[in-house]
């Protein structure tokens, strides 16, 4: 189950040594042409010098990803991940753009294929039956702003698996009962186009968690939302997950994000898992944003990649 | 003056029969285009069927029977504007525009090659028809196109809604969202290219954009704006074409007129209620 050659009980090394030879790496890399790999081989040996601390495996699984690659039209943009998330553990995937995030996303998410020799577990079933179980808060941009909804029609649309005619008394309970769970209970017959970036995926977090969801899926959740507004919805989903034993998945390029509410980061770059430990390990010595900072300048972005 | 004295008159009960079922049918189909954002894709299929009776008549159909021709060509184009649509990002706009121009061009490249001895043809006689002139077989086929148009529209209603509102949620849901976004392409090219015969271009055209966009000014829900683009359309058809047989003006102009009507007032009150 070691995630990409990692070990499981590595012994950590002192904090300042990885992250110094990182700051090397990196100013080294900034003055170099990059090959056509799609990961420095240096830099990949930084990355594997930090400390990685990986759940505990005697909690029980919610998401297994096992050597998942995805190749669309050709290109490579997942290459053999693997990691897993236990039961109630608040996860960010993050990465530069381009790095697959997205990608792999849709393809825990059944969107996608995955490469023969891989494999998605969602609650230790396959992806193919298992992704009812994904609750999943998309970026605010996916979704027709002019269509003419209220927030309950959206909420129990999530419930049928098709859009709602008219809407029976104990769905709209339901809805309402997921609304107050997250502060949201004024905003049940609200129109959608009215509300504004954090309203709107209060409603969104509303829709995702109405399913009872074994896990949530948040892409980009705060982008295009204020400073307030997104720690607010952060912090929502943050204890939720603790409340509830819930576990999520944060798919963001934020690290203020990511520093904020993630319990365990997975690190990916060029479609390839990078680091996959504690936010103290790799947040704490600047060493993900020296390599964010390059992939970012040096990869193009990879097709249906945000 | 008996208000209702002209459906007396046989020609007027078939206009009403036929102008009835293409309005309540483009009003459903019509729901989804405007949201879709192709608002011009009545016109531009109806300009479509062009190139595929052109086709017809080339290989020796009457005028008539080239229209069973015209109907797998113009889905055939409405299929290539989805895909266009889904597979780049292009708007809709410029995806009808160039199928368009591509099928315009290739029925005048097909009636220029139609020998010389050819009876000529007219081109507004292939597209435009009159309501008032609807014979009996073609409104025939017209309610039956409508009446499946219609039970296929409103059985995938709420599979479509969802596709429409959000594709990716929709496919999360299980929701078909790529055979079903074709469908309603395929099934708008039909039901246009029959309802050209019977009502015209132009009528078509609005029937499908001005009662969706008039309810969407007012409705709150999916479906609430769906009831009342079908009323505003059926009711717009009704007293348009009573009106003009009173006010001896073109039935069409006179329904098209009638539903603007209701455009500005829905205008005017979405304005006050704001």
């Amino acid at each position: 189950m070691s995630g990409d050659g990692h070990g499981q009980d590595e012994p950590a090394p002192a904090a300042a040594a990885p992250a110094k030879a990182l700051a090397e790496v990196a100013a080294r890399s900034k003055n170099e042409s990059l090959g056509p790999s799609p990961v420095s081989i240096q830099r990949r040996k930084s990355a594997q010098q930090l400390a990685q601390t990986r759940p505990d495996p005697a909690r029980p699984h919610v998401l297994d990803v096992e050597n998942v690659s995805v190749v669309i039209r050709g290109r490579r943009i997942v290459d053999n991940v693997s990691f897993w998330i236990p039961k109630g553990e608040f996860v960010c995937l993050c990465g530069p753009n381009g790095a697959g995030k997205s990608t792999l996303l849709k393809a825990i998410m059944g969107l996608l294929p995955i490469e023969a020799g891989g494999r998605i577990l969602i609650g230790g079933q396959d992806v193919a039956v298992g992704h009812a179980k994904i609750g999943y808060v998309p970026q605010r941009k996916g979704f027709d702003r002019d269509f003419p909804a209220r927030a309950v029609d959206l909420i129990v649309a999530a419930l049928r698996g098709k859009w709602p005619v008219r809407i029976r008394e104990d769905e709209r309970a339901k809805a309402k009962a997921v609304l107050d769970k997250i502060g949201g209970t004024s905003l049940l017959d609200k129109p959608l186009a009215g509300l504004s970036g954090g309203e709107t995926q209060r409603v969104f977090l509303a829709r995702a968690l109405v399913t009872n969801p074994t896990i949530v899926v948040l892409d980009e959740p705060t982008a295009g939302v204020d400073a307030r507004g997104r720690r607010e919805l952060l912090e929502l989903m943050r204890d939720i997950s603790r409340s509830d034993e819930l576990a999520a998945i944060l798919v963001t390029h934020n690290l203020a994000a990511v520093a904020e509410t993630a319990e365990r980061i997975v690190y990916l770059e060029g479609g390839q898992l990078l680091c996959w430990g504690l936010p103290d390990e790799l947040l704490g010595q600047t060493a993900l944003t020296a390599l964010a900072f390059q992939a970012t300048d040096h990869h193009a972005h990879a097709p249906d990649e945000e | 003056m008996d208000l209702f004295e002209p459906l007396q008159f046989g020609f007027m009960q078939k206009a009403l029969i036929g102008g009835l079922a293409v309005a309540a049918v483009c009003a459903v189909i019509g729901i989804f285009i405007v949201q879709r954002g192709l608002a011009f894709l009545g016109d531009g299929l109806a300009h479509a069927a062009f190139g595929g009776i052109a086709i017809g008549l080339y290989l020796g159909a009457s005028v008539e029977n080239a229209v069973w021709i015209a109907i797998p060509f113009t889905a055939a184009i409405a299929i290539g504007i989805g895909y266009v649509l889904r597979r780049t990002q292009l708007r809709g706009d410029v995806a009808t525009g160039v199928f368009f121009s591509f099928s315009f061009a290739l029925g005048v490249l097909f009636l220029g090659l139609r020998s010389a001895q050819d009876r000529p043809i007219q081109l507004e006689n292939l597209l435009f028809g009159n309501m008032l002139l609807v014979t009996d077989e073609v409104l025939k086929v017209v309610v039956i196109v409508a009446i499946v148009g219609l039970v296929l529209t409103i059985s995938l209603w709420s599979r479509l809604a969802y596709a429409i509102f959000d594709p990716e949620l929709a496919a999360i849901s299980g929701v078909p969202v790529a055979i079903l976004e074709y469908l309603l392409l395929a099934t708008t090219a039909v039901v246009v290219v029959v309802s050209v015969k019977t009502v015209g271009v132009v009528l078509v055209s609005s029937f499908v954009v001005i009662p969706a966009a008039t309810a969407r000014l007012v409705g709150t829900t999916l479906a609430g704006t769906t009831a009342v683009a079908v009323l505003i359309s059926t009711l717009g058809a009704f007293v348009g074409l009573i009106a003009s047989f009173h006010w001896r003006t073109p039935s069409a102009a006179t329904i098209i007129l009638i539903h603007c009507a209701s455009f500005a007032l829905a205008l005017g009150w979405s304005r006050i209620r704001r």
